[in-house]
């Protein structure tokens, strides 16, 4: 059973990262919009990046920090913004994609504690395959 | 004696012509380079109305329980976003613009003194004035943060056709808003001006705020 955990543990780590030593996907400039007092819906902004030659889904995201954490996109409708929450996001092969205000953007719902600025916090992405990041988003005003 | 003052005064008209001529092309010149407002201004930020339609009155009351109506947008420049405090995206990316224009504009020569920016919550339900003093000094202290009920908001965003929805749901604090996620520009005289469109950057608002103000004040065209 602990044998077989490693095993698990290993073929994770090996899914990772690829021949080359990178990571499937990888995150950078991953911050949190700081929320204004009383206020316990905040946003997260990335920029994602596949580095393999086929698509990777983005599915779930996660946070010990949050009561919960959805994926949304903002649209505008009818001349409205309203939020979507989307089930799951493909990176196209070998292509980036930002969450960034506006757009894409991780809806974080009651933080477990208040959040400041230069405070990170730990959201762990969770890919189709099994392929779980766990990314350091900074807090941000 | 009358033939030299003749010459004279032909020579003065010749000036006076030449001078008029030479004005009419440097008018020429700039008219064809400015030959309307929105030649000045980008499109893709903000739509300046040829039209200025006059707001009529409103009552809504501001984050110091104090009146916010129409003789509150006299003499002043405002600009107004309607949004609501739950709103993780949108609201707090358009406040933090609008006070990063205000901050430009405070530093700038001619100064934010004739400047309001107004927050306008659409979910008095939820913001009361209290909860909207707190969100609004968050951004800027200087920031106004306006609700009332929901036929006096409805009544400043009828004049401004400005959409939203409120999606109350029964037995849930947790609802979602649909707003537009424009600015409205309010000139000194209380009439609806100008419109920024998202993408917002406050550079290129507060760029073009700079020239519609300068064209407001030379009354052109």
């Amino acid at each position: 059973m602990k044998y077989r955990h490693s095993l698990g543990l290993i073929l994770a780590l090996i899914l990772v990262h690829s021949a080359s030593g990178e990571p499937s996907v990888s995150v950078s400039d991953a911050w949190i919009r700081e929320a204004p007092p009383g206020v316990s819906a905040m946003a997260g902004y990335m920029e994602l990046r596949n580095n393999t030659s086929r698509p990777q889904v983005l599915v779930a995201a996660g946070s010990s920090g949050f009561e919960s954490v959805m994926i949304h996109r903002t649209i505008v409708k009818d001349g409205m913004a309203a939020m979507m929450h989307m089930s799951q996001v493909e990176l196209k092969p070998k292509a980036s994609l930002t969450f960034a205000p506006g757009g894409y953007h991780l809806m974080l719902m009651g933080p477990k504690r208040a959040l400041r600025a230069s405070e990170p916090v730990i959201v762990n992405l969770e890919f189709e395959g099994g392929l779980v990041l766990p990314i350091t988003f900074e807090i941000r005003k | 004696m009358a033939a030299r003052r003749d010459l004279k005064f032909r020579r003065t008209i010749t000036t006076v012509t030449v001078a008029a001529i030479l004005a009419g092309i440097w008018l020429t010149g700039i008219y064809l380079e400015h030959d309307s407002r929105a030649a000045l201004l980008p499109s893709q930020v903000i739509t300046v109305f040829s039209e200025l339609r006059p707001l009529t009155a409103f009552t809504l009351t501001d984050h110091k329980n104090l009146a916010f109506d129409l003789a509150s947008l006299n003499g002043k420049w405002s600009f107004l976003f309607f949004g609501y405090t739950h709103c993780p995206d949108v609201c707090p990316t358009t406040l933090a613009v609008l006070a990063s224009v205000r901050a430009s504009l405070a530093g700038s020569a001619v100064g934010a003194e004739d400047i309001q920016f107004v927050f306008v919550s659409v979910d008095p339900n939820r913001d009361t004035a209290g909860k909207l003093r707190q969100y609004v000094n968050y951004f800027d202290p200087a920031l106004l943060g306006v609700t009332g009920d929901n036929a006096q908001i409805a009544n400043l965003a009828g004049q401004l056709s400005a959409v939203y929805q409120v999606m109350i749901t029964p037995g849930t604090d947790n609802y979602p808003v649909y707003h537009t996620p424009a600015v409205f520009l309010i000139d000194p005289q209380s009439r609806y001006h100008a419109l920024f469109t998202p993408p917002l950057d406050a550079e290129a608002i507060s760029r073009s705020f700079k020239i519609v103000r300068e064209l407001q004040a030379r009354n052109w065209p």
